[in-house]
Order: C-alpha cells, then structure tokens, then sequence
C-alpha cells in the first residue's frame, strides 16, 4: 500500500474551490487523465480514467463529506483498489489550499509500478494544478452540493431537502 | 416468417431434467429463431439493434434498467425481451375477414398462445350486443359508442379504467387525466396483481414506494439476496448486473422453492466464457425454502443479528444508525427473540445451520441489497414479509449507503411510471390538487377501485363499463370464472390494444377493439414525430422511440385514442387541450413537470441521454414515513399450512411465455416441452400422495368455508421443488386463486402458496356418477 499527498493553493475563497469539486461531472473538462464521471448518487460516482490508448473504470463511495472542509472517497470493486481525501482550508483573503491524500490498495503490479515510480504523485500534482488553473480563471464555481455524507450516507439538513420532493406514493 | 396458425398445436408433453444454467448461446439461437418466425430479417434486425439503445426503443419485455449512456451493448437485450419485441413487430396481420370467420365464441375457445400468434390487430372493430361477432367500425363511431355509455352511466364510478404497465407517462397521465375529469378515482392497473405488496410495505417503512438501488449499487454490492423471483425468465438482464457484481467480489444468496436455471449458473452469450466456458455461477447459496416462508427466513435471519450483537456488542448491528434514523428497534428485538426454532423450521423447511451460514455471509458483507420479485409479494403475508426484509436491512444500516437496499423487481416495462403518473385509485390529495391548480377542475377526491374491487364490482353490477389500455385483463386477474362473469355482465368493454387476446373474446354486451401503435413503430403526429418515456425499476425516467412502419395506417397512438375519447365524452375544454396533446406530447409533458413531483423541466432534462434519474428520498437521508425515520415493525406469521393430503402450489411463468401470453407450449430450463397442461411435484410428494409421474390429476384449490375450485386435466410432473410445495402455471391456474384470497395491507391476490390437492381427472365424475346410481 502506497500514499501520496499533494497540496496546491488557489485564488479562490474556500467555498468557491469546494463547491467546484463537487461537481464531478466537470472533472473531464480540466482534468486530462478524468475521461468521464458519472454522480450516480450523491454518495457514488462511476469514474473513467485513463491516459492515451489506456482506460480503467471504477467506481468510488464518497463515505464523508463536509462543505467547505473535507470529502472521503473510498472506491468499490476489486479493481482499481484504493482510497483517499481531500481537504479544504481557507487561507489569507479569498484564497484557500486543496489537499488530496490518496492510498493504493490494489495489488497489481501497475498499480505497484505506476506509484514506485512517482507516476501517480506526478499525475494527481498535475490534475491539481489544472484544478488551480480552471477555477482560478473561471472565478466561479459551475455548480455546488452542499449537503454532508457521514459514515457513506447523506446527512439531511432539512426535513425535506429539495431533491428529496419526488412521488412518494406506493408503487404497485 | 411462417403463416399464423389455423389450428391449435397438437403436442405431447416430453420431459427432461431441468436445466442447471441460463442464457448462453441456446438463448441466441431461440430469439433469432422465434423473432424469425414472426417477421422478416430487416425488421428483426432493425428492433433488435435500437433496443434498450440511448436513443432507441425501450424494451416492453420488463422494468430491468439499462447500463449508463456509452456503456451499452450493440446488443443491450435478452432472448425474452428479443422474443417479445418481435412478438409486436411480427408481420402477421389480423384483418376484418379473420373476424368473419371466427366467431367471438369460438376465440373464446381458443388458447391463449392461439390467439396471440395471430399477428397485429390492424383497425377498430366492434362486437355489437346480440351480435357473435366482431365487425368493422370507424374511430369515430367506436369513441362515440363509448363516450355514450359513459354519459349515460348513474355516476362516473361506474366505470372503471385499467391501466397495464407496458403504457408510456404520456398515455397513463392523459388516462388519468380524463378518468378525473370525468368524475371518478377507478384506476385500477396490473400493479395491483404484482408488486402492490411492495409498495405498500416500502412506504409504511421507508417512507418511498421505489426500491432504492441503482444498477451501479448492484454492482458493487458485497452479498445480494434473490428471493422469490426468477432472474434467468423474468428479467434475464438482471443476470448480466449479477456478473459483474460478482467479479467485483459479490456472494450471492438465492432463496426459491424451486433451483432455477438463473438462479445457479449464467452464461453471458456476450462473453467468450459464456459461449465457450462454464460461464459464471451464480449463487453462492441456494436455500430451497418452502414457499412462503421467506417471512420466517428473515425472522430468524433478524433473530441471529440481534443476538450476535449481544454476544459481541458494538461489532454487528449499526447502532448510530438505528439511534438516530429509525424507530421502533425495540418493540422489534424482543418480538424477534420470541421467534421459536422450530417454528422456523417448518415454516421454511430449511436447517437452522443453513440460516447460521447465512448470517457468517451478513456479518462478513458491509454492503448487502435484497432483490425479491413474486414469490414474495403474492402472498397473504406478502406484506410483513417485505417489512421484516426491511427490518433486515436497517439492522445493519444497508440502506442510504452505496452498494445496498432495497430492489424490489418489476415486471412490466413501465408500471413504475405509470403509478408515478397517477393511476392509482387512492392519489394523496397534494397530486389531485395540482391537477386542480394546473386543470381548473375538480377531481374527485374518494378512493376509487382497485383490481380486486373492480373485479367484485363488475360481479356485483355496480361497474358497467370498463376500458382497459393495453394488457389482458381477464387472464391477468384471478378466480378466472369470477372474473370471466363479471367482465360479461358490463354494458360495454373496450380495449387498447396492439395483439388479440382472451379479454376480447370474454366481453361485455357491446365490445371494442381498438387497435393501438406498438413500441417498436413510429409515432407521427400533426405536431411531428413524437416519442414517449418511461420510467424502469430503477427511478430512470428516459425517451422510447420506434422506428418501424406501423402495423396498419388505420392505428391511432394510445395518447391519441385517449386524448380523442376525452374530447368526444367531455367536449372541448379550454383548461384541458386535448388535441393539443394528441399533436405534440411535449406540451403534455410540459403539463406534467407542473404536476408530478421531480418531473420539473421535464422535457429538457428527459432528452439528455439516459435521461431523468428520480431521487430516492432515503438515498437524501429523509424517511418520509409517519414519525419522520424508517421504521422496524414486529410482523406476526401463519406458516401457509396444507392439510393432510394437499400441497401449497404456487403459479409461475414458463421460459417460452411473456405475462399472460405463451409464446410456445415450452419450458426450456425447466425442461418441459409440448404441455403447459403440468403440475410440478417434489418426486417424494407424488409418491406420498399415491400418484404417479405422468398420472392425470386435476388440482382443486380449497378455500374457506369448504369453496372449492377446479382446474382440470394436468400431468403430473416430478420436479426437485422443496418438498410440500407445487408449481403450475399462470394463467392457466389462475382460476385457483380465490377473489377474495388478497395480500394483508395491499389487497394483491394471493397467487402463492394455494392450498391444493391433486385429484385423478375423472375421479370427481366417476364419485358423482356412483352417487346418481
């Protein structure tokens, strides 16, 4: 099992950098190894990756998750094992620091290979600062979840959140 | 394409063991070769590769979801949905002279697989009272005809507007739409005779009436329960999701009476291992419960979590979970204790070891989802039953997280839609209020009729018409004699439909066919091309286009026969545009984003591909339900005991058969080919009952206060089902079951667990004959 970590600052207030990261979908717009994701639901995305000619497939629980402050992703499925964090923390004036921890769990020896030789510190550093760079230069977040994930589950806010207003009738 | 058969099939019953895996490339041959017989290669051709496609047609064959947008198959179907396709878009072709030579008493006559093979109804015919046949009639006429019985009916309850689910949201929300305008609640659907049990249970508890999961859910999920329910048959799909779930490390554990083919082992025809290997097995455990006991499976299930925790606290149940986002855990555990072994075990038939093994699986697995289908909800305790399966998963906190809950699945195509749309006979006032604020008219607000009652009704007089949109009714429904009489005493029946059936040839005094567009064909109005959706067992609300010539020029889209039997019995209305919404089923939509929950811009967001996925409320961490949590219940159980001498027999579908329709007299994982005319028996129950393999027997149901029923004339078959436990098949044992014989709570005919015995054919005649002499 490996561990990487990579810290970036940008030039955005803290809750503009985080709401940005929840809208996954967008992640293939500025991220070159991010092909496709799909919010399944709020606590599961299916991820496409992937760098020339080569695609893996996962899919990843978000399991916590606090505006402003933390998101824990763990992803199901024996391939692609890992898991990993990411933390927001507001800096000096309208700037805030993006931290992502990520672990390896999966035996395989491309797995192995690509964290020996710093492959995937190298690949998340990168993202990261396209992360930087998009949000920086959009000055605005596309779209926001601002609801929590405790223990893989969404914690409501209120009674009846928006989304929730769906036909709750029996369904024969 | 071969011709339609003049005259019934003659075979004989040949019998060979049951098959111990599905699919495969016998599966490929079989829907070539069925789709083959029914219409020419191009069309076959062209159905197929738009079938389940983003932009294509969405199968009718059954509610499984499809794979996320560019992650499908050129092949995204199964060999039933491919024999159902083509079964609507064959090229046979009924006309006004098939009508001339068969009377409406000799179709009743006739068998269900004779009917259907036929081919396409092509124009509206009605059979006039007094009259034995069906003859030509104009649109006009035919929705004239009807929108005088209407008018002149004593009050809008009587009459009564069914609903199948194969009907898109455009067509169910206009049904209901003018059933409302026009005065009454009576939105009986097909619903009510398969996963009412379901729903009713999910909303009492959870507070949603839709299962939970998503398709990625079940891929990842650690342990998947089966229960009740026929993947390999009914939703052949599903088994493809199972697959993958268990290369990502899934165990799967199948809970029937009977091994089903899918249930054991899958050959996926798109994998070289399946083609060429042993393919993939599918459960890991297969537990042969007695049917019906599925209530005291969980019980004890439920009994054996509780008291793990007890020995290792902290470690098995979620407790933060049940603290904080359930009531009633503890009225719950004691009633669990209290659960006797031994009644267990007679209940189930299975070992309390076996239950052991099952709960290590729970105890080992973070995210678990339980699947169940029939042979859960159609029981007397179909309700319990799905609340103590809801018990199960909030012990553990499965429910809310990724990769578990609640799956209940549906059969046809859009039951799930059609009850989003409306019909049901008891919408909350918030839905007919909106319809009030978005129609300017009142809609009745008394609970109207269901399936059953509507039934009774018609039996007792009080219903003089009924409409039915798509569907067959009369070999749906139970108490076949019952419901058969009943249909016969309304002053008019009128049906929607694509194919012939036996609910034309069991009619009222005046009856109509109206023949319908299908699926698979195009769907031009003055407003341009148009297309419908639907919404699968997974909350996706998504488009459906066809893309064949129509059957017959002379066929009118089920949005416009409704649109234009509304206008012709309500006149034109200024706040409902009926024609409007026959032209252009966008402006309907429109309508419906401002009346139906999370349907809000409806016609932008269903375009994109793979459309509207509708939240759950539980997946948003909200339990909609009376105390605002979800909700542990303590379930009470009669064990479904037979009698000295009897069996509990349960109906079920063949391999070849679609709903109430049989394609071929075959059943090819079962092993039963010629016959449908069979009773399966566990070898050790026909020898205890003095019977033989291949005996004729008839089955007499028994029902309080002495009724007794009769299908007559079946063969006996020696299957390996659990022991004390029969199989026969819908609809032909449909007459077995009793009107009165409902689900506690959802009021769905109870067509498991039928206390029968098995009588010789001839011996009830030869005793009555001895008593004359």
């Amino acid at each position: 099992m490996s561990a990487i970590e990579e810290t970036v600052e940008v030039r955005v207030p803290v809750h503009t950098a985080y709401n940005q990261w929840t809208q996954f979908a967008d992640f293939p717009r500025f991220m070159s190894s991010v092909r496709e994701v799909e919010q399944v639901k709020p606590n599961l995305t299916r991820w496409v990756v992937g760098a020339g000619p080569l695609r893996g497939r996962f899919q990843a629980e978000i399991v916590e998750q606090r505006p402003d402050a933390y998101l824990a992703w763990r992803s199901t499925g024996r391939r692609h094992a890992h898991s990993g964090e990411v933390c927001f923390r507001p800096a000096e004036t309208d700037r805030s620091t993006v931290t992502v921890r990520m672990r390896m769990h999966s035996p395989g020896a491309a797995h192995r290979l690509a964290a020996a030789s710093g492959l995937l510190r190298g690949t998340v550093r990168r993202e990261l600062g396209r992360f930087k760079e998009f949000i920086e230069a959009v000055g605005e977040e596309s779209g926001a979840w601002r609801g929590s994930i405790g223990d893989g589950r969404v914690q409501p806010e209120e009674p009846e959140p928006p989304r929730s207003r769906v036909p709750h009738w029996p369904v024969g | 394409m071969h011709k339609p058969p003049e005259d019934e099939p003659e075979e004989r019953l040949s019998v060979t063991p049951p098959e111990e895996w599905a699919a495969g490339v016998p599966a490929v041959a079989h829907a070539i070769e069925y789709s083959l017989r029914q219409t020419s290669p191009r069309r076959a051709g062209r159905t197929l590769l738009t079938m389940n496609q983003v932009d294509g047609v969405d199968c009718p064959g059954c509610a499984w979801a499809d794979p996320s947008p560019g992650h499908r198959h050129r092949n995204e179907y199964c060999e039933n949905g491919a024999k159902h396709i083509n079964d609507e878009a064959t090229s046979r072709r009924i006309t006004a002279d098939f009508f001339r030579r068969h009377p409406v008493s000799e179709l009743a006559r006739r068998s269900d697989l004779w009917l259907n093979q036929q081919g396409r109804l092509t124009e509206p015919m009605v059979k006039r009272p007094d009259s034995d046949h069906y003859e030509p009639v104009s649109w006009h006429e035919a929705l004239g005809l009807i929108a005088a019985e209407l008018t002149s009916l004593d009050s809008p309850d009587e009459a009564v507007f069914y609903t199948s689910g194969r009907v898109s949201n455009e067509a169910a929300f206009v049904l209901q739409l003018f059933a409302r305008a026009f005065g009454t609640n009576n939105l009986p659907d097909c619903s009510n005779m398969c996963h009412e049990s379901s729903g009713f249970a999910l909303h009492e508890t959870l507070g949603t009436g839709k299962g939970t999961v998503t398709l990625h859910d079940l891929h990842h999920a650690d342990l998947i329960f089966l229960v009740g329910q026929n993947p390999g048959t009914n939703h052949p799909r599903q088994l493809s999701a199972l697959e993958e779930a268990k290369r990502n490390g899934a165990r799967i554990v199948a809970v029937n009476p009977l091994p089903e083919a899918g249930l054991l082992r899958f050959k996926n025809p798109q994998q070289p291992s399946g083609v060429l290997g042993r393919g993939i097995r599918i459960a890991d455990r297969f537990l042969q419960i007695r049917t019906g006991g599925d209530l005291a499976l969980f019980q004890g299930l439920n009994r054996l979590l509780v008291e793990a925790e007890d020995a290792a606290p902290g470690t098995v149940l979620d407790q933060d979970f049940i603290d904080s986002h359930t009531s009633g855990f503890e009225d719950f555990s004691r009633h669990v204790r209290e659960i006797g072994w031994d009644d267990i075990r007679s209940a189930t038939g299975l070992a309390r070891e076996e239950i052991e093994a099952v709960r290590d699986e729970v105890l080992r697995s973070r995210r678990v989802i339980v699947c169940w289908a029939m042979g859960v909800t159609q029981h007397k305790h179909g309700v319990p039953t799905i609340r103590e399966i809801v018990n199960f998963l909030l012990l553990r906190g499965n429910l809310g997280r990724a990769g578990s809950g609640a799956c209940p699945v549906r059969g046809h195509s859009n039951v799930q839609g059609d009850r989003t749309m409306g019909i049901w006979e008891q919408m909350p006032d918030a839905f007919l209020d909106a319809l009030r604020q978005e129609f300017g008219f009142e809609p009745p607000r008394a609970h109207g009729l269901d399936s059953v009652d509507s039934i009774k009704a018609m039996r007792d007089g009080r219903i003089k018409l009924f409409l039915g949109v798509a569907g067959n009714f009369v070999r749906a429904a139970p108490d076949t004699a019952v419901t058969e009489e009943a249909m016969r005493r309304c002053r008019l029946t009128a049906h929607i439909s694509t194919k012939l059936n036996r609910s034309h040839a069991v009619c009222g005094r005046t009856a109509l066919i109206l023949p319908t567009l299908g699926r698979t064909e195009r769907d031009v109005q003055s407003g341009g091309e148009q297309f419908v959706t639907v919404e699968n067992s997974m909350s996706e609300v998504h488009t459906s286009r066809g893309r064949l010539r129509p059957a017959s020029t002379l066929l009118l889209s089920e949005v416009a026969i409704l649109c234009r039997l509304a206008r012709t019995t309500l006149g034109d209305d200024p706040g409902i545009p009926w024609q409007q919404f026959e032209a252009d089923y966008g402006t309907l939509r429109e309508r419906i984003s401002r009346v139906v929950p999370g349907l809000h811009e409806f016609n932008r967001r269903v375009i994109r591909p793979g459309g509207i996925r509708l939240p759950n409320p539980v997946n948003e961490g909200v339990f909609r339900t009376s105390a605002g949590k979800a909700l542990f219940s303590r379930n009470a159980w009669q064990m479904p005991l037979a009698p000295e001498g009897h069996l509990l027999l349960q109906t079920l579908r063949s391999h070849d058969q679609w709903n109430t329709i049989p394609y071929t007299a075959d059943d090819r994982y079962r092993g039963i080919r010629g016959s449908r005319q069979v009773v399966l028996v566990n070898p050790e129950d026909v020898a205890g009952l003095g019977l033989t393999a291949g005996q004729r027997v008839d089955l007499v149901s028994v029902w309080a206060n002495a009724e007794e029923r009769r299908a007559a004339d079946f063969e006996v078959v020696p299957y390996p089902s659990a022991r004390g436990c029969a199989a026969a098949y819908y609809p032909e044992t449909n007459v077995l079951v009793p009107l009165d014989s409902v689900a506690e709570g959802s009021n769905q005919p109870t067509s498991k667990a039928l206390v029968v015995r098995l009588e010789p054919t001839g011996a009830a005649a030869d005793r009555s004959e001895e008593a004359r002499a």
